[in-house]
């Protein structure tokens, strides 16, 4: 028998870099030192999210394809699906929320930094029209870097087709919830998470279009401690609460109950 | 600097204001977004092209002289600048303008300013607004445009693009430092498509235009009013879906596993 341990039984916090035991992480995935939130994957962001056994994942065929044969893409591919069990970096399917329906698009930034790329475009595309044709709200939340560089032009033309998919939810109008988790940066925020009837962000969460190391390799200037966080951002006005991890579910089931629509999970 | 690149960001390299001056000598010019304040580096305005056709106008540019560049931030459009095009986009719509756009800007303005105002709101209205157009659009690459912020003025009817423009996810800069260093900024502008060959290749480009063509402006005068013509007698929800088939047609051709 080894003398080391399972791999994945200590964990480093990447806030305080303490070593923390798998158990110590509780359900919610929380640093018992620091109390800093770990990211979750998309899997572990629906346990904690929809009603136990409710979630019903919507087709996804598609796999990432190297189309462009951009250096090291395939091996960042192979380390991603390794990191999660999302076979993207979006799970998207149908779940209640203390029974209340909706159509949900999970970002999981395990898989790539949760980067936008043909697949994922395809996804929330599809998540999107199963909420309008449904009449279910949709609940993104979102967890990226951005745009995925290794796709090229055809990741950013996500921005606009998704955008152009939530004018039809709109005209409906069908209501469209987005969950900014950490981090939402780049063609992420500059395209659908702002977008949202209700823009909801976790707490901990940084969110915004440049880095801060991108801002500061441009010009050497000190941000504030508290530069893109989910914070700084409520107090700026661009979002409607700031929510700890233990209380968004309880939040988004106000939410849906607020807009108590009609739909249903298994037809249209 | 690699010497596409330096082409692209030179002085003289032909800017959206001289072209603009050519379509509408008459321009009434809008300033400001109502909230913030202006961008320099934004052109935008309305009026009778040379042609008669009553149009709407934005172009972004780097600037012809330091001090032009300085104001005009580099090109990088700050905040109130796509809260300007905003406006403009929706005055052009409630007057039945088609839209025409004409760029050569770098990726986003990273600044503290600019994130603390919103630039990522900001780009995403713009886009979500030209892409809902109900008059036609046309977008003229006349140097770079990259990221969410070209986007935003490329989600066109029709893109034009000069044979040695660039238009891609990310600065060749930014796609050469995901690669640590391995790759040259000349070798990523190859590693994908963002030359304007490329991309009228792959269906996303509808026109390319010889940089050195004698009078380039007039020729992207013709060009604007020509592709404006073929769009002129479709309706608003046509051209609406147009667009958006444009760039669904793009994402097709990108195979499922």
């Amino acid at each position: 028998m080894s003398h080391y341990p399972e791999p994945g039984t200590w964990t480093t916090c990447v806030a305080c870099g303490r070593h923390v035991h798998h158990s110590q992480w509780g359900p919610l995935r929380q640093c018992p030192y620091c109390k800093h939130w770990q990211r979750l994957t998309a899997q572990r962001r629906l346990d904690q999210l929809v009603d136990p056994g409710s979630f019903h994942a919507l087709p996804m065929p598609e796999r990432p394809v190297n189309e462009l044969h951009f250096p090291g893409y395939d091996q960042k591919l192979a380390r991603a699906a390794q990191r999660t069990t999302s076979s993207e970096a979006v799970v998207i399917g149908t779940a209640t929320v203390r029974h209340h329906p909706a159509v949900f698009a999970v970002m999981d930034s395990y898989f790539m930094m949760g980067t936008l790329n043909t697949a994922v475009t395809r996804r929330i595309v599809t998540a999107s029209r199963v909420a309008r044709k449904r009449h279910l709200p949709l609940i993104i939340v979102t967890a990226s870097g951005g745009a995925r560089m290794q796709e090229g032009v055809y990741a950013l033309v996500g921005m606009n087709l998704i955008l152009a998919e939530f004018a039809r939810l709109a005209a409906v109008p069908v209501p469209l919830i987005t969950v900014l988790t950490d981090p939402t940066m780049g063609g992420i925020s500059a395209s659908f998470a702002f977008r949202g009837d209700v823009v909801v962000a976790e707490a901990g969460a940084k969110i915004g279009f440049a880095g801060a190391r991108v801002i500061q390799q441009t010009m050497p200037v000190d941000l504030p401690a508290d530069f893109q966080t989910a914070a700084s951002l409520l107090d700026h006005g661009m979002l409607d609460a700031v929510v700890e991890r233990p209380r968004l579910r309880a939040y988004l089931a106000n939410v849906l109950a607020a807009y108590h629509l009609e739909g249903d999970v298994n037809h249209g | 600097m690699d010497e596409r690149l330096r082409r692209l960001r030179a002085a003289n390299r032909i800017s959206a204001p001289t072209v603009i001056k050519a379509l509408l000598p008459t321009m009434v010019v809008q300033r400001g977004d109502r909230l913030l304040g202006r961008d320099a580096a934004l052109t935008a305005g309305f009026g009778p092209s040379v042609t008669g056709q009553s149009l709407a106008v934005l172009g972004v540019d780097r600037g012809a002289d330091l001090a032009a560049r300085r104001a005009k931030n580099g090109g990088a459009l700050t905040v109130p600048g796509y809260r300007t095009a905003l406006r403009v986009v929706e005055h052009a719509q409630k007057f039945n303008l088609p839209v025409v756009s004409l760029i050569n800007m770098p990726g986003a303005d990273a600044s503290p300013t600019s994130e603390r105002f919103g630039q990522s709101q900001a780009i995403a209205d713009l886009m979500a607004a030209t892409g809902q157009l109900t008059v036609p659009n046309v977008v003229v690459f006349l140097g770079e445009g990259h990221s969410g912020g070209a986007l935003a003025f490329a989600n066109a009817n029709r893109i034009i693009m000069l044979d040695d423009a660039l238009f891609n996810v990310a600065s060749p800069e930014a796609v050469a430092a995901i690669l640590h260093g391995q790759q040259t900024v000349s070798a990523a502008i190859d590693l994908l498509p963002m030359t304007a060959a490329k991309l009228a290749n792959r269906g996303l480009v509808d026109q390319v235009i010889k940089h050195q063509a004698t009078d380039l402006v007039a020729t992207l005068v013709t060009a604007i009013t020509a592709q404006l013509a073929t769009l002129e007698r479709m309706g608003a929800s046509a051209l609406i879906e147009q667009r958006k088939a444009k760039f669904q047609q793009l994402l097709a051709t990108w195979p499922v596993n």
